[in-house]
């Protein structure tokens, strides 16, 4: 995975292996900013395949999701239809044909016929529960019914990713139904990995500069703590300046990277940026 | 694979997973909810993994039994006790049991100033058995002096409160026989039928949402003097909003929702008795919280109000405290402390636990009578 760009440690490596040796789905927890989605993208590319993604949101239902008819062209092909024949037998197989069906992702997933895709759920968290439970059921069966057509069975069963950022709680059953993983803020070591292997030409003295001090701010008390997507932003940003070393100045002004909450911003005004400084710049 | 590795497998699997068993046993003891079917897949888990990497097991474990972030630091103890190396498997592993402290009852004692709980007995009395007087004492309380009509007048203020609660539109849409935006995919749906002529147009608005409210009670005992107005308080709330979680704590967290029956109050009492471990004794704000966080976490969500009835006199770690609220705030819609001692004009929150936890709570109010929950009833909304 390490070739693809993406650093994974053990325990994200054993979380994927064990997903796909078992067919289970993998959810995947953890503050923002940790990788969660970048993650399937990794598993896709390491395995070949196409990554479908359905991105869920407040007030997400199954028609988003799943499938829609496409009215508007039935209706046209209803019109044009008529006037040939009145058999309604016929018009009805005319019309709730699989070239009317438009598919979304999920139905998506199930009828790749090319081996089996890599099925993104992102923030599932942000959907409502309704939506939970009827993602529950996709998610055991993998089959889909529509009541025109019947029922599409999966050609192949899709890897499964769900990615949370527990804005709420995922219900305990679509919890039972998937394996677990919780990615935590990364060590510097991994840190340093990633921004070598993400910002290339990144020079080591600065990469460890800037994850010794993303890694410092991130033990203060802040509201929302920059990930190592902010940390990749502010390397490529300070790379855009040719700074090859951290000063205070230079850090206030593209602090923007980092922070993104105006009370963050404010609690880390200039004496804490040069304390963060000299703790980035000074020696083990 | 490794023929001498997959002799150790051979020997191993069946042990392991009685292994399996007991150490699930152990976690659900400690309060991990882990079910039959995480057994199932972390036994399946097993069979991919390293055995002899200890590491390897450890993580497989975590990620098959899905222990949540908030939980890790209990399976791990529990880890180190129960996979202990290699050794450990080769140990002949007697049939699992699964030993349960017995919980209760705790017998209500009656010490001339007022009811205590004392002494656990080994084995939980059906609630017939003869002698068993918990609701006998329980009525010392001051909890049967409420009447009826205060109770019903409680009851109608509550229901408004619900009503308020329950004013939030969900974004998802919903078919509407009356007025909202036109559905054109129902709407095309329907001119199918007729041929592809509009006769009507579908319309759909945006869902009401039916609250959710999560009620923690303070049990300890300088709330004593309140204890009958808020299970009053608990007992309307069950009665009005279907979607209520009901817990109360002292030096422990105790889930009572299903002891809290609105039809049958004096044998709620009973059932409370029994469940609710040191009754009137002190508290530990922070770490109860903190445990309802880690454990039912998933109960609260945006759309829920989380209520919290103490007075904040806190024995307990205040760090603790704020780690919690700030969790619960993360998550829930709103928070609302009640604290009874506010009914005192003279009052200042300085008690460690309640200032720590104001920064984080919407509304504050005493509730400590009928007319302060009429105020509150203001505030929300």
């Amino acid at each position: 995975m390490e070739r693809d760009g993406y650093v994974a440690e053990p325990a994200i490596a054993t979380a994927v292996y064990l997903a796909k040796e078992m067919r289970k789905p993998l959810l995947v927890e953890g503050e923002a900013g940790v990788g969660k989605t970048e993650l399937a993208k990794t598993i896709a590319r390491v395995l070949g395949t196409e990554l479908i993604r359905l991105q869920c949101y407040e007030g997400l239902d199954a028609n988003t999701a799943l499938y829609e008819w496409n009215y508007q062209r039935q209706l046209l092909r209803l019109r044009i239809a008529e006037r040939e024949t009145h058999d309604p037998k016929a018009l009805e197989e005319l019309i709730f044909g699989r070239e009317y069906l438009l598919e979304r992702p999920l139905l998506q997933a199930i009828t790749r016929r090319d081996g089996p895709p890599v099925l993104l759920i992102d923030e599932v968290d942000r959907a409502d529960d309704g939506f939970e439970a009827f993602l529950l059921e996709v998610l055991s069966d993998f089959q889909v019914t529509v009541p025109e057509l019947g029922t599409i069975k999966a050609e192949h069963v899709p890897y499964v990713v769900l990615t949370s950022n527990r804005t709420r709680e995922i219900g305990d059953a679509l919890r039972r139904r998937c394996l677990y993983l919780y990615i935590e803020h990364p060590s510097l070591d991994k840190e340093l990995r990633i921004l070598h292997g993400k910002v290339p030409g990144l020079s080591e003295h600065l990469a460890r500069a800037i994850a010794r001090f993303v890694r410092e701010l991130r033990k203060r008390d802040l509201r929302k703590l920059p990930g190592v997507a902010e940390s990749i932003d502010w390397a490529q940003a300070l790379m855009r300046l040719h700074q090859d070393r951290l000063d205070g100045e230079v850090v206030r002004v593209t602090l923007g990277c980092l922070l993104k909450d105006e009370h963050d911003v404010r609690m880390t005004g200039e004496e804490a940026v040069a304390e963060l400084v000299a703790h980035a710049s000074g020696q083990e | 694979m490794h023929p001498a590795r997959s002799d150790v497998r051979a020997s191993a699997s069946r042990g392991i997973a009685e292994h399996l068993a007991r150490f699930a046993g152990a976690m659900r003891e400690r309060g991990i909810g882990v079910g039959l079917s995480d057994e199932i897949d972390a036994a399946s888990a097993l069979t991919l993994v390293d055995l002899l990497d200890r590491a390897e097991v450890h993580r497989g474990l975590r990620i098959a039994f899905k222990i949540p972030r908030a939980a890790w630091a209990t399976f791990d103890r529990l880890f180190d006790e129960h996979w202990g190396g290699a050794a450990a498997l080769e140990v002949p592993i007697p049939p699992p049991t699964y030993p349960r402290e017995p919980r209760g009852p705790l017998q209500w004692r009656w010490d001339g100033e007022r009811v205590r709980l004392e002494a656990p007995e080994p084995e939980r009395p059906t609630g017939d058995e003869p002698g068993y007087s918990a609701a006998q004492l329980l009525r010392r309380k001051p909890f049967d002096q409420i009447s009826e009509s205060e109770l019903a007048a409680m009851e109608r203020l509550l229901a408004r409160l619900a009503l308020r609660l329950a004013a939030r539109r969900s974004r998802r849409l919903v078919p509407t026989r009356g007025q909202g935006i036109v559905d054109l995919r129902r709407s095309f749906r329907h001119a199918l039928g007729t041929a592809g002529d509009l006769a009507r147009l579908a319309r759909r608005t945006r869902a009401l949402e039916e609250p959710r409210v999560v009620l923690l009670y303070d049990t300890s005992g300088s709330m004593d003097p309140y204890t009958r107005f808020h299970l009053a308080f608990a007992f309307a709330l069950r009665r009005v909003i279907r979607r209520v979680e009901i817990f109360a704590f002292n030096t422990l967290l105790t889930r009572v929702t299903r002891d809290v029956a609105p039809a049958k109050i004096l044998r709620s009492l009973e059932w409370l008795a029994a469940d609710v471990p040191d009754w009137s004794g002190g508290t530990r704000i922070g770490e109860c919280l903190a445990e309802f966080v880690a454990l039912h976490a998933s109960l609260v969500r945006r759309d829920t109000t989380v209520v919290i009835v103490s007075d904040g006199l806190d024995l307990g770690d205040t760090e603790l405290l704020v780690g919690a609220m700030r969790a619960l705030r993360d998550r829930a819609g709103t928070i609302v402390w009640l604290n009874p001692l506010m009914g005192d004009a003279r009052y200042e929150p300085t008690a460690a636990g309640m200032r720590a936890a104001l920064p984080y709570v919407d509304h504050v109010a005493a509730a400590h009578n009928l007319e302060s929950l009429e105020r509150l009833l203001r505030f929300v909304n």
